[in-house]
């Protein structure tokens, strides 16, 4: 609804003092930019920006037209200052009357005029196309002195208004440019005039002055003096400055919805220690006392010496009979002789299939599904590939009916819900999974990465467990990796970044399937 | 995992059909290998542990006829004429040796640059770098049967090792040979050392250290004697086995060894199958396929297996002795998943039987560490890996019990961490840059020596976190953890806390319903300048256990 219209209100509206001056001299009546510039003092680019928000505000409108400009060429600026030949023949033979055409500079310089053999030429040239002279022999007479000045005045007028921008008539222009006295230039002219709405604000005296605040302040609220004040617009090329906020860490913050995703497939979060009993890191999975695995290469040892406490010696029984010679189980075992103390050493578990482990052994045979995330360690050089501690993704899924295909399974929905794309399998080897398979994803510029290493626990292992006719399908994910994929670092000692700036700097990591 | 290098023409020549490089990237993974790198004819792959027999060309041309179809079931090998007799009377440490003679090899260049490579990847591997089995072969020619394997003197004789023009004697071999260094500990220090001796008692080999130069194999060699010597009975008849088939799969005929030995006499290399019973049931059970018997034996042939029904669904199946891998059936399931091709198994998506539950302490951990960011932290997240300098001696602490790692990678990662704040220090540190006032928080893992816990140690959630910048007080300190604890509607209580790290007056001993739950302080200016920071820093740390114990009396009381 335009303001004012059917009989709503208006409001008064409030300018700066430089707009205001604007408007108020556009209410007078349709303008050209150039003029109102000129009547206000300013250049015109400095008008632009103001017109601009004069007419957001619809206070003016404002039409761009394509005009052709008048000037005068070299030789038209001087006849405006020096007058035109025919003006200075006409003045000579006003004196004269009648001469000799060689006498008219003579003449001429009498008068204080200047006229050149050639503009005596041109003068008389003009004055008899005007009908106004009589020519004898050698001489020349003034016969029609009206004609003479009317014709005379009729360019000198055409040339002072062209000067000044006022334009010519019609009927004169093509005898200008003719004499090329004048050429057009094409010019872009934007004409201003004042809306309805300006001109009723300014009839009814509704258009106050404004002033210009950077802020807006308590005192400017409580006062409603906001109404009057105009806010200085803000250049949005400029930096802000970074506000501190609090976050979570990225890395976690992923690991939180990787619990997330677990949790709804239907997981349920496990847990045990990081310092761990061999028994629970090896013997237990059935990795033979002698694998290279559990030596210092590879596994870090507790110093000291001291051995864990560890009572419950059925269990021990039974991880010494399938290390040897299998028990019941069908297996031949590793044919050598266990050493119970061996599986008392204090070690920082390598892997949390030791948390598996524990699980089994305390929860024994049932339908269910369980998961760690949580941190193991290696002795490794720490470096943009390799850290002595990174965390792992392990996972069980206990059941009778439970078999290879499940596992399988599983590794397509995680790498689906972490929209990691295709996965291949493998053949590949754990001591304590048969059958054992690795799992690849398509890394964009790592190719094929291995990201899904898992298998069916041997029986050996869940019988020592004391689990019977039931399979556990088992995978230990490097969840690290696919991390750094999602959170698009390839230095994994970024994960544990001690630079908050960097740690502020990085995006979300929310699964793409999660919010997609 | 050992690395692995054949030559094309060689697999070629042993498999008996053109080969290409793309067909062994198809190949070589169904055998869980993994193509590492291919140059021209040299291709290179990681095996696994289980399988030393695809350690070399020759019994990997033995698995890939069954893949090809060149040539299924079990492998067979020519065998001759008993070799001679060997005595076993080695030292009790290192008791078991096993013989085989394979006549009629031809060896090039290539051949025993495979076969040494077996040998060493087996010794690396599965011989546990030569402790439990050490493998050696020789040229036979010379050598008088019946040879000895004796638990010998090591100062009584003397032969050339290899790769030396004078003879010395095992002490001194021990010393002065790069095998003999490498190896001592093998057999130092146990007063008698175990030697091969012939019938003439010249020294063959100084097992698991080295050969007598005097019968090294060469392109000429033309029949070998093969050892293996071991700790334990059974992985050295393996052994054996493998590499006798190795130098069969050759050309080569074997010709067996009688040990006579204490415990009776038996005959060298076991070259019959193993083999062991196959419930059918179990394909569908474990591997979640329904294959046929018949199926099974298909797929059984190709990986280089023979199965007959041994009774109403149960196969009898039969597999080279030379596979240590084969423990139990499920041994037997994953080869028929092999054979059938993992790409081929549909995966299948179990639906949930109960609902899933993340842990309580993550659950609570998470709350913790909302609350934290809501209030302008940024969360950090450091290694629970760390060392007694930046836990104590920066922290200006005598030295308290830590679980500490024998063979520590680097010095700044030694031992578990006891507490987070020195960390902390170690991030404002780090972020010196990064602007002022800093807040940071980590919410982790600690970890106490405890003697009386089943590992010797406990473990505690903890959450700290410090705030470091111009004019920052103990009380800015005080007022995030009053609101913190308010959010979780946690009683707090303060008592003065006189602790080496803080400002003696300007730290506080922190109790969540009466039990205490940590502390929080102006960080020592000493402190501060051990870690090289500028700026005064207030630091808090709480035992989040404590914390969930107050949080769930005040949940059960007014619920």
């Amino acid at each position: 609804m335009a303001p004012g219209g059917d009989g709503a209100p208006i409001y008064p509206v409030y300018l700066v003092e430089r707009q205001r001056r604007i408007a108020l001299e556009v209410v007078k009546g349709e303008v050209d930019v150039d003029e109102l510039a000129s009547r206000l003092g300013v250049k015109r680019e400095d008008l632009m920006r103001d017109l601009e928000e004069l007419r957001h505000k619809g206070l003016i409108a404002v039409e761009r037209v394509e005009q052709q400009r008048l000037v005068l060429t070299e030789e038209g600026e001087r006849y405006v200052l020096e007058g035109t030949p025919e003006r200075r023949v006409l003045e000579a033979l006003k004196r004269a009357g009648r001469l000799r055409r060689g006498e008219l500079a003579r003449v001429a310089e009498q008068l204080g005029l200047r006229l050149s053999a050639e503009e005596a030429e041109i003068g008389l040239a003009q004055l008899a196309a005007a009908g106004a002279l009589r020519f004898e022999d050698d001489y020349v007479e003034l016969s029609n002195p009206e004609a003479a000045e009317s014709r005379v005045r009729a360019v000198e007028e055409a040339l002072r208004g062209i000067a000044q921008g006022l334009g010519a008539p019609e009927a004169v222009v093509p005898i200008l440019k003719r004499r090329r006295l004048v050429e057009a230039r094409r010019r872009a002219s934007m004409r201003v005039r004042p809306t309805d709405h300006l001109r009723q604000l300014v009839e009814r005296g509704l258009l106050g002055e404004a002033w210009v605040v950077t802020e807006l302040t308590p005192e400017l609220i409580a006062s409603g003096e906001w109404r009057n004040v105009v806010f200085k617009p803000f250049d949005l090329s400029a930096e802000p400055p970074t506000p501190t906020f609090g976050r979570r860490h990225p890395y976690l913050e992923f690991l939180d919805y990787v619990r997330e995703i677990l949790v709804s497939m239907g997981f349920e979060e496990m847990k045990g220690p990081h310092v761990e009993l061999e028994l629970w890191n090896f013997d237990a999975l059935f990795q033979a006392q002698d694998h290279p695995a559990r030596e210092i290469h590879d596994t870090y040892f507790v110093k000291g010496g001291l051995l864990g406490r560890f009572g419950d010696a059925e269990l021990m029984r039974r991880i010494a009979r399938v290390h040897e010679d299998g028990w019941d189980t069908g297996s031949r075992g590793w044919g050598y002789k266990w050493d119970p103390v061996r599986a008392l050493r204090l070690i920082l578990r390598t892997q949390t299939t030791a948390v598996s482990a524990r699980t089994l052994y305390a929860r024994g045979e049932g339908e269910y599904m369980c998961f760690s995330l949580d941190r193991v360690f290696r002795p490794e050089n720490l470096d943009a590939k390799h850290s002595m501690e990174f965390y792992q993704l392990e996972g069980i899924i206990v059941g009778r009916n439970v078999t290879f295909r499940h596992l399988l399974g599983f590794f397509h929905e995680m790498a689906r819900r972490l929209n990691l794309g295709e996965v291949k399998v493998k053949p590949a080897y754990f001591p304590f999974t048969e059958p054992s398979v690795e799992g690849f994803i398509k890394h964009p510029k790592l190719g094929w990465i291995e990201v899904f290493p898992g298998g069916m626990f041997r029986p050996e292992m869940l019988r020592a467990l004391g689990l019977r006719d039931v399979n556990v399908a088992a995978w230990g994910i490097g969840i690290d990796r696919i991390a750094m994929t999602v959170l698009g670092v390839d230095d994994i000692r970024l994960l544990f970044a001690r630079d908050l700036a960097f740690l502020r700097s990085v995006p979300r990591p929310i699964p793409e399937s999660m919010v997609g | 995992m050992p690395v692995v290098e054949v030559l094309l023409w060689d697999l070629e020549r042993l498999v008996g059909v053109d080969l290409s490089v793309s067909e062994l990237e198809v190949l070589l993974p169904k055998l869980k290998c993994e193509v590492e790198s291919v140059e021209g004819e040299r291709v290179t792959y990681e095996a696994t542990h289980d399988r030393p027999d695809l350690y070399s060309a020759e019994l990997l041309s033995v698995a890939l006829k069954g893949l090809l179809g060149v040539e299924r079931g079990l492998p067979r090998f020519k065998v001759g004429e008993p070799a001679g007799e060997a005595r076993v009377e080695g030292p009790g440490y290192r008791p078991y040796a096993f013989f085989a003679v394979v006549e009629g090899v031809r060896l090039d260049d290539e051949a025993i640059r495979q076969l040494v490579q077996l040998q060493e990847k087996v010794h690396a591997t599965f011989g546990r770098d030569r402790r439990k089995v050490s493998i050696g072969f020789y040229d036979l020619e010379g050598v008088e049967f019946p040879i000895s394997y004796v638990a010998a003197d090591p100062r009584s004789v003397k032969f050339k090792p290899l790769g030396f023009t004078i003879e010395m004697t095992p002490e001194e071999v021990l010393r002065n040979h790069p095998k003999g260094v490498a190896y001592r500990h093998l057999v130092e220090g146990r007063g008698v050392v175990p030697l091969i001796v012939d019938a003439q008692g010249r020294v063959v080999s100084f097992p698991p250290i080295t050969n007598s130069e005097e019968y090294r194999v060469t392109e000429d060699t033309t029949s070998v004697l093969i050892d293996v010597t071991s700790t334990e009975p059974e992985a050295g008849r393996r052994v054996l086995s493998l590499v006798a088939s190795a130098f069969a799969a050759r050309g080569g005929t074997v010709r067996p060894v009688r040990l006579v030995h204490a415990r009776g006499y038996e005959v060298s290399p076991r070259l019959e199958p193993d083999s062991v019973l196959y419930e059918l049931s179990l394909t569908e059970r474990l591997l979640g396929l329904r294959l046929s018997g018949e199926e099974v034996r298909e797929l059984l042939l190709s990986m280089r297996m023979e199965a007959e029904p041994a009774r109403e669904g149960v196969l009898e199946v039969r597999y080279p002795y030379y596979r240590p891998d084969i423990l139990h059936p499920v041994d037997i399931a994953e080869e028929i998943a092999m054979a059938y091709g993992y790409e081929r198994i549909e995966p299948e998506v179990l639906p949930p039987k109960h609902p899933g539950r993340e842990h309580p302490l993550e659950v609570f951990s998470r709350e913790a560490r909302s609350i934290m960011a809501e209030m302008g932290f940024t969360e950090v997240n450091n290694y629970m890996m760390t060392s007694k300098r930046v836990m104590f001696e920066l922290m200006r602490l005598p030295e308290q019990p830590i679980i500490e790692v024998e063979n520590p990678r680097h010095e700044a990662y030694h031992a578990l961490r006891t507490w987070i704040t020195p960390q902390l220090l170690q991030v404002l540190a780090s972020s010196k840059h990064a602007g002022y006032p800093q807040r940071i928080f980590e919410v982790g893992d600690v970890v106490i020596p405890d003697e009386a816990a089943e590992t010797r140690s406990r473990e505690e959630r903890r959450l700290a976190f410090a705030i470091a910048g111009k004019g920052v007080t103990l009380t800015d300190g005080l007022a995030v953890l009053k609101a913190f604890a308010s959010q979780l509607s946690l009683s707090v209580s303060l008592q003065p806390l006189e602790h080496p790290s803080f400002i003696p007056g300007r730290a506080a001993r922190v109790l969540l319903c009466g039990e205490e739950a940590g502390f929080v302080g102006e960080v020592h200016p000493q402190v501060l300048v051990n870690f090289e920071l500028q700026v005064p820093v207030v630091a808090g740390e709480l035992n989040l256990d404590v914390a969930r114990r107050c949080y769930l009396l005040w949940r059960r009381g007014s619920s």
